[in-house]
């Protein structure tokens, strides 16, 4: 009972051996692929990711982008992308087992170790298509005129890291843990790692750079060469993090036999150690120097160029944006009276880098005759703010003035600064820190508050009613008096031409 | 002129149960039934043959290749269609998304070619037209089919079918019937079933498996043949027959060995492969 089988030409297989079981893992991997970005979970929150880059795109900074803040926030919500593809990918793994196709499946071509490493490359794409987000967001913020400095491709890395990250952990726990309820519950353990990782608000331990998406306590923007952050680190770690685990993941499907497998895993492993020593050293010593340079005499650091009667000193990555300072001291110079407009000002950008990005400090008031400080955000209330400053620095010569005065001058102050303002009022509220245009209010600055009562309040709003060209004249034409130490808001009113103020006039 | 698979003394033990003992066979072209009662070691001969579990000894080539080394086995994997006793399904795919699956793992990497080697065998088991349904909203038959297709996807030259015709209607049964056929055209296909008539009407070959051993493995004629003077009619069930039941006629038709004078009837394969068991769970009485 013996025959010579003729075996008829198989119509699709074109080519045996290493090669085509590699080209299967990849057509394996483009079918995984497809159906992991057809999961719910991932649609959701690929879905929530994309509106929240939208709105976030459009909203933030002002209009006035610092592309070494732009590169850290692309970072948080890809988290959200690879916790669903943990998901999606934990539940593709476990598919055969599920629902007993192992049986079949074992006996075919394609080794269960391949098809892990099919599994883990079905990330790739959705990693992928969070650094297209990734990069369009950036891109986006970095092509505006407005915007300043230099991002961190390091940086930009860490949310399709995050992906492959939590892609092949939902691989690996697959193959260690077939279970549907083992995703959700490590998911649970990650967040809870990260919070503990992260430690107390403030803190700023190694351990914190253990988990993917590491924020800052600090909203400050700072130079990019003081940042101090070890983003390349960083993304080392993450890198072999992602792949450590992946090769964990095949080493547990059967790859362990295979050299390459086991030395790409002591490989991985090593990178990951390397970049997690290399994040945890802190900030470098230079950078410290260079962050108390900065705050103390950060002269040193600036380049400055003169305009008309003004000198402007900026840190070299805001040099672009002198013209806009320039263009808010000419509107408010154009308001004083009595030789201030032309009075000799130097508007110096002024950080407080001591403390790098682990918290807010306030600036303490320039000391200098003449000296304005300006900060490095810039756009919405920064600019209304810098105004008041100018006005201040032009009515009373110093800048550290602004905390003590509390009379009639803060009326010609607010008008010289709001005056030239596309809408006053509107700004007005902006720098006030309760939003109203009424009574009395704290009126914030990059340095010093200043305290307005409701009488200086209700002179300035019947000030903004007249014409501002007559507005003007008035105000010219009395600088002297208006501009007087200890003048009262009843007389600043009284000159100005305007009925005595009702509202209460006192300090706190 | 080498057989599709040629097997000698394989052995397989689960614990202390024996599942295989000894077996030998050589398969050609062509569909081969295996008979055998429940335990007998029919799926576990053909997870062997699969290349699923490995034999604890003996020897086993799949078209010239041995699948005891790893090489041999993804060799003898390449040319191998399976279709496992009661097949699961992911029951979000389509048919036509499990069969690419399949296609994918059996290494058939261009796609274009791909999608025509599914296409071409969902229509060979008449599912061309529900190839974009869900698993899920498909019959039970409906989904065996889809399970032969994944079998006979890639044309393979060596089929390993287990009980695909469990659960089925008899039309459906037949269809599959058909199927199976049309399969063993040019290939070497290896049926397990614990249906008689599957074999007499489609098999050139039976191997009847018992106790983990071959008991029979010849034509099914020749195993018809075993029951020739050995089936009769009587009155009443007769002891010394080995099987016996009443029939439709209200006769007893008898298997065993016949009193002197007795009433012979024409045996058939089921007949053949009862005495063949020769009490291995062969007793039917009705």
């Amino acid at each position: 009972m013996t025959a010579t089988t003729t075996a008829p030409p198989s119509p699709a297989v074109t080519t045996h051996g290493p090669r085509a079981s590699w080209t299967a893992v990849f057509a394996l991997a483009a079918f995984e692929g497809r159906r992991l970005l057809c999961r719910v979970p991932v649609l959701v929150a690929f879905a929530v990711y994309l509106v929240w880059t939208v709105w976030r795109t459009h909203g933030a900074y002002d209009g006035h982008p610092a592309l070494q803040d732009v590169d850290r926030a692309t970072q948080g919500p890809p988290v959200l992308v690879g916790l669903a593809v943990l998901l999606g990918v934990h539940q593709a793994v476990l598919r055969s087992r599920r629902y007993d196709t192992d049986r079949h499946l074992s006996v075919l071509v394609v080794q269960p170790w391949r098809r892990t490493a099919a599994h883990l490359l079905s990330v790739v794409p959705v990693a992928l298509l969070v650094a297209v987000c990734v990069g369009a967001q950036f891109a986006w913020q970095a092509l505006k005129p407005t915007a300043v400095g230099h991002g961190s491709p390091a940086e930009l890395l860490v949310g399709p890291l995050s992906v492959l990250l939590f892609g092949a952990f939902g691989v690996l726990l697959g193959r260690l843990l077939p279970v549907p309820l083992a995703a959700p519950l490590l998911i649970v353990s990650l967040l809870l790692f990260s919070v503990f990782a992260s430690g107390p608000p403030g803190a700023a331990g190694w351990s914190r750079w253990l988990v993917p998406s590491v924020g800052e306590n600090s909203f400050a923007t700072l130079p990019s060469d003081l940042i101090g952050r070890p983003a390349a680190w960083h993304a080392l770690y993450l890198a072999g993090l992602a792949l450590s685990v992946a090769l964990a993941a095949l080493l547990f499907s059967g790859g362990a036999r295979l050299w390459s497998v086991r030395a790409g895993a002591a490989a991985a492993v090593a990178l990951t150690l390397v970049g997690a020593v290399g994040q945890s050293r802190g900030v470098p010593e230079e950078t410290a120097e260079a962050r108390v340079r900065a705050t103390v005499a950060p002269e040193k650091t600036q380049r400055c160029v003169a305009r008309d009667a003004t000198v402007y000193c900026a840190f070299p990555e805001w040099e672009p944006r002198t013209g806009e300072w320039a263009a808010v001291v000419d509107d408010v110079r154009s308001l004083a009276g009595g030789g201030a407009e032309k009075r000799p000002l130097t508007v110096r950008q002024r950080i407080e880098a001591r403390h790098g990005l682990d918290g807010d400090a306030a600036l303490a008031a320039s000391p200098r005759p003449g000296e304005v400080t300006v900060g490095t955000s810039w756009g919405g209330n920064r600019t209304p703010e810098f105004a008041v400053a100018v006005a201040v620095v032009l009515v009373t010569g110093r800048e550290e003035a602004a905390g003590a005065m509390c009379d009639g001058r803060i009326v010609t102050v607010m008008w010289t600064a709001l005056a030239g303002r596309p809408d006053p009022v509107t700004d007005l509220r902006r720098v006030r820190l309760d939003d109203s245009a009424t009574g009395g209010a704290v009126v914030l600055s990059q340095t010093e508050t200043l305290q307005m009562t409701a009488a200086h309040t209700e002179v300035l709003r019947a000030l903004l009613d007249l014409p501002r060209d007559e507005a003007a004249a008035r105000v010219k034409g009395n600088w002297a008096e208006l501009t007087a130490p200890e003048v009262t808001t009843r007389r600043v009113a009284q000159v100005l031409g305007l009925g005595a103020p009702e509202g209460e006039d006192e300090c706190q | 002129m080498t057989p599709t698979v040629s097997a000698s003394g394989l052995s397989l033990h689960f614990g202390r149960t024996r599942a295989l003992d000894d077996v030998s066979l050589r398969l050609s072209p062509g569909v081969t039934g295996l008979l055998g009662p429940n335990g007998a070691g029919k799926t576990t001969l053909l997870r062997v043959l699969a290349t699923a579990v490995p034999a604890d000894r003996g020897a086993f080539t799949v078209l010239g290749h041995d699948p005891a080394t790893s090489r041999g086995r993804q060799e003898a994997r390449r040319r191998l269609g399976y279709l496992p006793q009661a097949p699961g399904f992911h029951p979000d795919f389509s048919a036509f998304e499990f069969v690419d699956y399949v296609a994918i793992l059996k290494e058939l990497t261009d796609r274009t070619a791909r999608h025509r080697e599914v296409r071409r065998v969902l229509d060979e088991v008449g599912l061309g037209d529900v190839r974009g349904k869900r698993l899920k909203k498909l019959s039970g038959g409906m989904r065996q089919r889809v399970a032969l297709a994944a079998a006979l996807v890639g044309d393979p030259e060596f089929v390993v079918l287990d009980e695909p015709t469990v659960g089925l209607d008899p039309e459906q049964r037949m269809r599959f019937r058909e199927l199976i056929a049309h399969a063993g055209e040019g290939r070497t296909v290896l049926l397990s079933t614990h249906q008689t008539e599957d074999v007499a009407m489609l098999c050139h070959r039976v191997v009847v498996l018992a106790d983990g051993t071959v008991r029979f493995d010849g034509t099914p004629a020749e195993l018809t043949a075993r029951a020739a003077g050995r089936v009769w009619s009587s009155t009443e069930r007769e002891t010394g027959a080995k099987a016996g039941w009443r029939t439709g006629t209200g006769s007893f038709r008898n298997v065993g060995d016949p009193p002197a004078g007795a009433e012979l009837l024409a045996p058939t394969l089921e007949d053949g492969y009862l005495l063949t068991l020769d009490g291995a769970g062969a007793e039917v009485t009705a």
